[in-house]
Formats: C-alpha cells, structure tokens, sequence
C-alpha cells in the first residue's frame, strides 16, 4: 500500500491530470451518446440552424403565453376592482368569470391524478415509443372517467387542443413536448376507480403500454394543479350566431 | 531537474539531449491537457444545453425540426395576435375606469367570444361537412376530430353534438355514441374554419381520411366545403365542481 502511495506521488501532476481530464472526458463522450438514444440520431450539417431557430421560437412562446396570462390576470382585476359597479354588471363580471373557468382559462386546483407516461427500454424499436395517439388515448379515458380538466406537461388541454406527433416527441397547442409525458387530470374523487373500470383503459394498458415495454405509473393526489391555458381564444371565422339560432 | 517528467525510455533515446527533452515533452504534455480541456468544455457546454433547452430535439431530422418550425410560427403568429388584443382590452377597460365608466360593450363581446370559443354558445361561418356512411370506430372519429384540430377548426360538431372539453366519441364500430347519444352509421360532422385548409389537411395523400380508408375499409367519408353554417352550443356543464380556481 505505502509502495502504491509512493509510486503515485512519484508520477508527474501533468500525468495526474490529464489521467483525470481523460476520464471525465470518457464519462462525458458516454453521457452524450447515452443521452441520445433510443431515438434516432442525425448528423446533417442544416440540423444546427434549424435547431437554433426552434430554440428562439420556443423562447418567444414561452414569452407571449406569459404575457397572455399576465394580461388575463390584469384584466380580471380590473374587472374585480369595479368599486361603483351595478348589480347588471356584477353579474356580467361573474358571468365572465364562469365562461373563462369553462374554457380553461383559469388555472384550478383540485383532487385528481397525475400520470407519468414513458417510453420503452432503448432499442427496442419504434412501438416502445410514446406517440401523440397514445397520449390521445389517456386524455380521451381521462374525459370518460369524468375528469373535468386535463394538461400535459403544463399544457391545458382545451377544445381546440390537437396532440399530434412530431419526430419521436409530440405537440400539444403548438408547444414541443418530449417525453416522458406528464399527464394530470382533476375530477371527482373517484376518478382513478371510474377508470380502472373502463375496458378501453384496461386494453391501453395491457395491449399497447405492457407488451411494448412502455411504462404507465400514476398517483392519486388530494390536490392537482393545472394551469390556465395560455392560447388564444380569437375567432377568424366562427362568430356567436344571432340569438334564436340552435 | 524534469528527469521525472521523461520516461526513461525517451532520455535514453535522445542521449546528449536530456535536457532539452524534458522541456519538449512538457510543452506537448500541456497542449494536451490544453487540448482535452478544451473538448472538455465543449462537451460539457453541448450537455447542459441539450439538457436545458431543447430536450428532444436532437433526435428530430431536419424534416421533423422544419415541420416543427412551421408550427410555432403559426402558433406565435396567434399568440402575438392575442397579446395585442388583450392589450387593447386592458387599454379599454383602464381607460373607462379612469373616466370613472365601465366598458360595458367591451366586456360584453368579450364574454360573446369566450363563450363561443369554448362551446358555451352557438356559433356561425364557413368550414366544412364531412359526411360517414358505414361502421367507424370511435377511435377513428377521434383522429379525425383531432385532425381538424390541428388544421385550425374553430367548431366542431357530431351528428350534432357540439365537441367541447369532456366530450369524447367512443364505441366499437356499428356501436358509436357522443355524450350518451347512440349514433348510426350514417352521420355527419360539422367544422367551422377555413374549408380549404381543412379539406386539404383530411384527404391529402396519406392524411387522415386516407389512414380511415386502410383500417375502416367498409366506411365512406365524404368532405365538402360550407359556406354558411351553424353549429349550436353544449349542453354540457363546463364549469369544473371538483376543481376551483388558483388564488
């Protein structure tokens, strides 16, 4: 042992240091590929630029929903704050407000489930991926169940809401989300039990997230926080029909 | 003085240059180390950003990532169209406040929006009929409500039921229902939006109505653009009970 201390001291520190340089440069060089799969890779030059620009565009994103939320926030409390307000306009005000928790608009909190949806062990092919359809699916039970609000990954789904796929990963409301996906849902206490006694949710777990591998986990929770959604609610070419109209 | 900075080896080599060596080989000991700090960094630096910023993205093809740059555009051009709206209601709103008024009109078409956005009332335009004819499955309705989605509909409804938040069609095929209503094999879906984008997105090659085609081999699905429509409100309670509002 003292003959290892001493042959070790004897080394040159350069010697030392680039022993240790080398191997935090393995680790790295192993965390970097790992890190990769099991998704496919690609190595073209034009990926670079267009990764930059997905980069800014989703910083710009993050920048107008934040706006978006602020200024919903400013305007509820403007309204709020109608000291001199008629008993008419308190009720457009309340009215107001219902329209804006039924759309979504407004973040709530309540007892519900988070789920964690993963993909497969890597290399074990394409189906061990999670895809939009799947993500489709559990909202879709979610709303069966009885669930009165649902987001993924932050994402408050809302009636124009498309899940689609892109690459390996997918979009909800035009935001780029990788998995794992994290998908919750606020409902009546029993929500779990409603679903569990769905068929279609029983077939999804042993037909599709079982036999690829995927993994399926959730928790019931006293308290789910969803957040508001922060897309827009313009109109271009519906308008509120005339009053009589179905 | 570097004898034990030079392996023997090279000292015995080298012969009447001994101390010279050492110096060299120092020198080329250090732009290695200088070398594999430097690929160090850059590894490090490609790590925390690929961790931070862009999860996935580096396993997107540079179709994905183009495909996926035309969706957030589009998707900021709407939100950049929403925050100048929003601003313009809280000008309005502040503006009446401080003439000691209340904007009564804006409020008011405020609420109209909201409400026909989420469903709550009936709403009117252009857009599109696809008629069904034969056994679907409610999967496959959902995908192609999805799909419609994802062109831009701003309305939609099914035999109609108007398609709101919580609303799901479901059933084998022969055996579909929405909101607890049987439908048959013969129905009709309503959508409000641009009928040529949302005809173009359904039955391009290889689009949804293509995919039904393939798995749903005994239906029809016929789309045809709409001029003037009117699809009605929900019946469905939408204000959450379980959950409240975050103070």
């Amino acid at each position: 042992m003292t003959a290892i201390v001493a042959r070790f001291r004897g080394l040159p520190s350069v010697q030392v240091t680039l022993a240790v340089a080398l191997l935090v440069l393995g680790f790295l060089v192993a965390a970097q590929v790992a890190g990769e799969k099991p998704r496919a890779q690609y190595t073209t030059q034009e990926r670079a630029p267009l990764i930059q620009t997905v980069i800014d565009l989703q910083a710009q994103q993050e920048a107008f929903k934040a706006k978006i939320l602020e200024l919903r926030q400013k305007i509820g409390d403007l309204e709020a704050q109608d000291p001199g307000a008629a008993a008419s306009l308190r009720q457009l005000y309340a009215d107001l407000e219902d329209a804006r928790l039924a759309a979504g608009l407004i973040a709530i909190t309540g007892p519900g489930l988070a789920f964690r949806l993963q993909d497969g062990t890597p290399g074990a092919g394409v189906d061990s991926l999670v895809s939009a359809q799947d993500v489709r699916i559990l909202v879709r039970e979610l709303w069966l169940a009885g669930a009165e609000g649902i987001s993924i990954n932050g994402e408050r789904v809302a009636t124009t809401s498309a899940v689609i796929d892109i690459g390996g990963s997918v979009l909800v409301n035009s935001a780029y989300l990788a998995p794992p996906y994290e998908i919750r849902a606020v409902g009546p206490p029993d929500l779990y039990d409603r679903l569990r006694s769905s068929v279609a949710f029983a077939d999804f777990v042993q037909g599709r997230i079982e036999r690829n591998g995927m993994s399926l986990s959730v928790a019931e929770l006293a308290s789910v926080d969803l957040k508001a959604y922060a897309g827009t609610v313009n109109l271009r070419y519906a308008a509120p029909a005339a009053s009589g109209q179905p | 003085m570097n004898s034990r900075h030079v392996g023997p080896a090279h000292g015995a080599h080298e012969g009447g240059h001994a101390r010279r060596i050492p110096r060299a080989d120092t020198l080329s000991s250090r732009l290695t180390v200088a070398a594999v700090a430097g690929i160090l960094g850059i590894l490090a630096v490609g790590q925390l950003r690929g961790q931070s910023g862009a999860p996935g993205l580096a396993a997107l093809s540079a179709t994905d990532l183009s495909q996926l740059i035309a969706n957030l555009t589009t998707g900021n051009d709407q939100l950049r169209a929403e925050v100048t709206d929003l601003e313009g209601q809280q000008g309005q709103l502040q503006d009446a406040r401080d003439r000691g008024e209340t904007a009564v009109g804006s409020l008011t078409s405020d609420l109209a929006r909201i409400r026909a956005w989420a469903g709550l009332a009936a709403v009117t335009g252009q857009g599109i009929a696809i008629v069904v004819r034969g056994p679907i499955g409610g999967d496959g309705v959902e995908d192609l409500l999805n799909e419609l989605r994802n062109a831009g509909a701003e309305a939609i409804s099914v035999d109609g039921t108007r398609i709101v938040t919580g609303v799901v069609v479901a059933g084998a095929p022969g055996a579909l229902s929405v909101e607890n209503d049987a439908i048959g094999d013969t129905f009709e879906i309503r959508a409000i939006g641009s009928p040529q984008i949302l005809t173009g997105t359904l039955t391009r090659t290889g689009g949804v109505i293509a995919q039904l085609g393939a798995t749903y081999p005994d239906a029809q699905l016929t789309v045809t653009p709409v001029e003037q429509q009117t699809l009605p409100a929900t019946d469905r309670p939408l204000v959450p009970t379980h959950g409240k509002p975050e103070l």
